[in-house]
């Protein structure tokens, strides 16, 4: 029998037993709308826990360290550059990107304009390789070390308070930062544009570059603002818009808790240029070579060889769990971001497979049902069986009839199921939109790659003929002779 | 064109002993219009299920146009039911989900391979109009007469122009009138070149057969010309009184 003559024959028999048909479809649209519900929340879920909270595609390397009972003691080996060119030659990693953190007190002060107040704060700051952020921000040159001097052909071509001047003896003109003069009360000063005058060289400077994290805007969007808001200056909720290219002020080797023992206390400017995931989570991100160079000043220079943790990129998610147990071989261990973002893995891959079998079990009743009421059109159906055996169908047209109409609900079910799932996540997501904010509170809690609309459909035909198998079987099986004096 | 030898036949679950049909032999040539007669359980529709390739439970040879029909695949049985044998049975047996049109070109839904015929649905609209019912061709079952209905399973049977028509009780369920015309649609059919064998316990069918074989407890009694040898009692006896 022809594909197009069985689906003629399965279109007939369809439509003239549509409410058993339907019927049995119910448990099926169920049981599908509940596994795309299901699996499109946890892979929504999924999306901004691993991909905005815990990141799974690199492994953070940090300086083993041994558990006293008491306190924890750094002992294992050290991060530097050696380290780094190791880790570097480990299979599947593509990338090393070494971290720095600040080694000495700081405070920040600013932000009037932003936040109607000036805002102090204790500065946490780490310093990373500007080619690690490169694909996340709109301007990557942005974030670079703006102190290097670089060839011009102008000072237009320089940047803000920086002046085009050539070497007499190579003749080859380079930007070199110009001197300059400032007022210690308004910090105003002769310097151009967006650059301010350096208090300890008296040299115009542009503001060290940052990136923030999501997670900060996210934290003081979804806690601090409202924490901090009062009944006369409300605390504004910030955009990603807003906030970038806001400028705070660094007391550099000076805190609220201390200062620096070594080293003079400096003065300088960040601009915020952009967001990364690869940012320290609660404090600012500056290009590494600032973090090494003031580390240098106020903790030598074994601090500034020193890493705390390397970033090795990943080139494919399976390698992690190789890469990992590579990296403790070597005498390291991952830092708490990477062994969460493991964890995290794990705990959405568990609640997913429970959903799926959930969604299974449901299925798989539906397809007991659809078995039975398979069972009841073919006894009702017999002498139609055997007339169609004696005008030449084979047993196998028969099987492939049942079958065929088992698949049909399969199919329009599944869709049917897949178009209830929708609606329900669009429905779920309309009702979150009405909470108030919190953190990492997402446009839509919902994803659905296109697998789930392939394994959904593929699991509902898969489930209807599984149901139809052995009522089919039995139509086929079926004695012509005694189905027509039946 | 039909040859049966030693044809047993066993249901199972039947008492011990009990056969539905004992070491029959028969022959029946091309062209023949028979009618086998007996009373209810006699093993008259039994042996019409083992010609027509219905029943192959049996012990014994059944040879039908040289096709031994014990030794078919399911598959090549399949096909040969298909191609060359049309049956017609008491309660007409058509879908009633399909028009009288599809009805006829059912047969064509199953063919393997080439089929007999190229447009099984012209085919289908010329064998209405000879029987008589041509602007019944998209009625459903439910809207015909006996009469008609009998009539569209007739042309089903014929569509693909068998050698070998297989009928069982084709007028049981037909008013005496009705029967009658199908009668004789029959003995034109057999003029026609059809080969056709008519089950039946009415004796104005098998009068208007050549040749009438009676069964009686599942052996062949009595084979002989039409009329002369039928035995009218039996139309006296109904259906299931046996």
């Amino acid at each position: 029998m022809t594909f197009r003559r069985l689906a003629r024959l399965v279109a007939r028999n369809v439509s003239r037993s549509k409410k058993n048909f339907l019927m049995s479809a119910i448990g099926i649209i169920v049981g599908i709308s509940t596994f795309v519900f299901f699996i499109g929340l946890s892979e929504g879920i999924k999306d901004v826990v691993l991909g905005q909270i815990f990141l799974v595609d690199q492994v953070e390397v940090v300086q083993k360290k041994f558990d006293t009972g008491f306190m924890q003691m750094g002992g294992g080996r050290t991060l530097n550059a050696a380290a780094a060119d190791d880790l570097a030659k480990l299979s599947g990693v593509e990338a090393v990107y070494p971290k720095m953190k600040f080694t000495f007190p700081t405070r920040g002060y600013g932000g009037k304009k932003l936040f109607g107040k000036m805002i102090h704060a204790e500065i946490i700051a780490d310093g990373i390789e500007p080619a690690l952020v490169e694909g996340e921000l709109k301007d990557p040159s942005k974030f670079g070390d703006l102190r290097v001097d670089r060839a011009c052909s102008a000072d237009n071509k320089c940047p803000d308070g920086m002046l085009c001047v050539e070497n007499a003896q190579t003749a080859k003109s380079a930007c070199q930062r110009q001197t300059c003069e400032y007022n210690k009360d308004t910090w105003l000063s002769d310097c151009p544009g967006k650059s301010y005058c350096a208090p300890d060289t008296m040299l115009c400077e542009m503001p060290i570059p940052a990136v923030v994290s999501y997670h900060l805007l996210e934290w003081y969007n979804g806690s601090l603002a409202t924490a901090l808001s009062s009944a006369r200056n409300k605390m504004p909720k910030l955009s990603k818009g807003m906030v970038e290219g806001f400028q705070l002020n660094l007391d550099l080797g000076k805190s609220f808790l201390g200062r620096s023992k070594k080293g003079k206390r400096l003065v300088r400017r960040v601009e915020l240029v952009g967001f990364s995931d690869k940012a320290i989570s609660v404090g600012i991100t500056l290009p590494i070579s600032y973090v090494r160079d003031l580390n240098r000043h106020f903790s030598g220079a074994e601090a500034a060889a020193t890493y705390h943790s390397i970033i090795l990129k990943v080139e494919d998610q399976v390698q992690v769990p190789s890469i990992v147990a590579e990296v403790k071989k070597a005498g390291f261990e991952l830092a708490d971001s990477t062994e969460n973002a493991e964890r995290a893995a794990d705990i959405i891959k568990t609640v997913q497979s429970v959903f799926a079998l959930v969604s299974g079990i449901i299925v798989g009743i539906a397809a007991i049902n659809i078995s039975q009421m398979f069972f009841m059109l073919i006894a009702r159906r017999r002498r139609e069986i055997g007339v169609l055996r004696a005008v030449g169908a084979s047993r196998n047209n028969v099987r492939l009839m049942i079958l065929g109409e088992a698949a049909f609900i399969g199919f329009i079910g599944g869709l049917l199921g897949i178009a209830a799932g929708i609606g329900a996540a669009s429905l779920a997501d309309y009702v979150a939109n009405q909470l108030p904010d919190f953190p990492y509170k997402p446009d839509t809690f919902f994803a659905f790659p296109p697998w789930l609309w392939l394994a959904a459909l593929g699991g509902s035909v898969f489930f209807c003929l599984f149901g139809a198998f052995f009522p089919a079987n039995a139509a086929a099986r079926q004695d012509p002779a005694a189905a027509l004096t039946h | 064109m039909i040859r049966l030898q030693s044809i047993t036949k066993r249901y199972a679950g039947a008492a011990n002993g009990e056969l539905a049909l004992r070491s029959v032999d028969l022959e029946i040539a091309e062209g023949e219009l028979v009618a086998i007669i007996g009373t209810s359980g006699s093993g008259k529709t039994t042996l019409l299920n083992i010609i027509g390739g219905l029943d192959r439970d049996f012990s014994g040879t059944c040879t039908v146009d040289g096709q031994d029909v014990g030794k078919m695949s399911d598959r090549a049985l399949s096909d040969f039911r298909n191609k060359q044998i049309g049956f017609i049975f008491q309660h007409f047996s058509l879908l009633d989900h399909m028009t009288a049109l599809e009805n006829v070109t059912l047969p064509a839904m199953f063919t393997r391979g080439e089929a007999p015929i190229a447009d099984p649905k012209a085919r289908g609209i010329e064998l209405l109009g000879k029987m008589g019912i041509g602007e019944k061709t998209a009625s459903h079952p439910n809207s015909l007469s006996g009469g008609q209905k009998q009539r569209v399973a007739i042309a089903r049977a014929l569509l693909y122009a068998p050698k070998l028509l297989l009928c069982d009780e084709p007028t049981g369920a037909l008013d005496s009138v009705t029967g009658a015309q199908i009668i004789e649609t029959f003995q034109r059919l057999n003029k026609e070149g059809y080969t056709v064998v008519i089950i039946t316990h009415e004796t104005r069918v098998s009068d208007a057969a050549d040749r009438v074989i009676r069964i009686e407890d599942g052996r062949i009694v009595n084979d002989g010309r039409g009329g002369a040898d039928s035995n009218p009692a039996d139309d006296s006896a109904p259906e299931g009184s046996a």
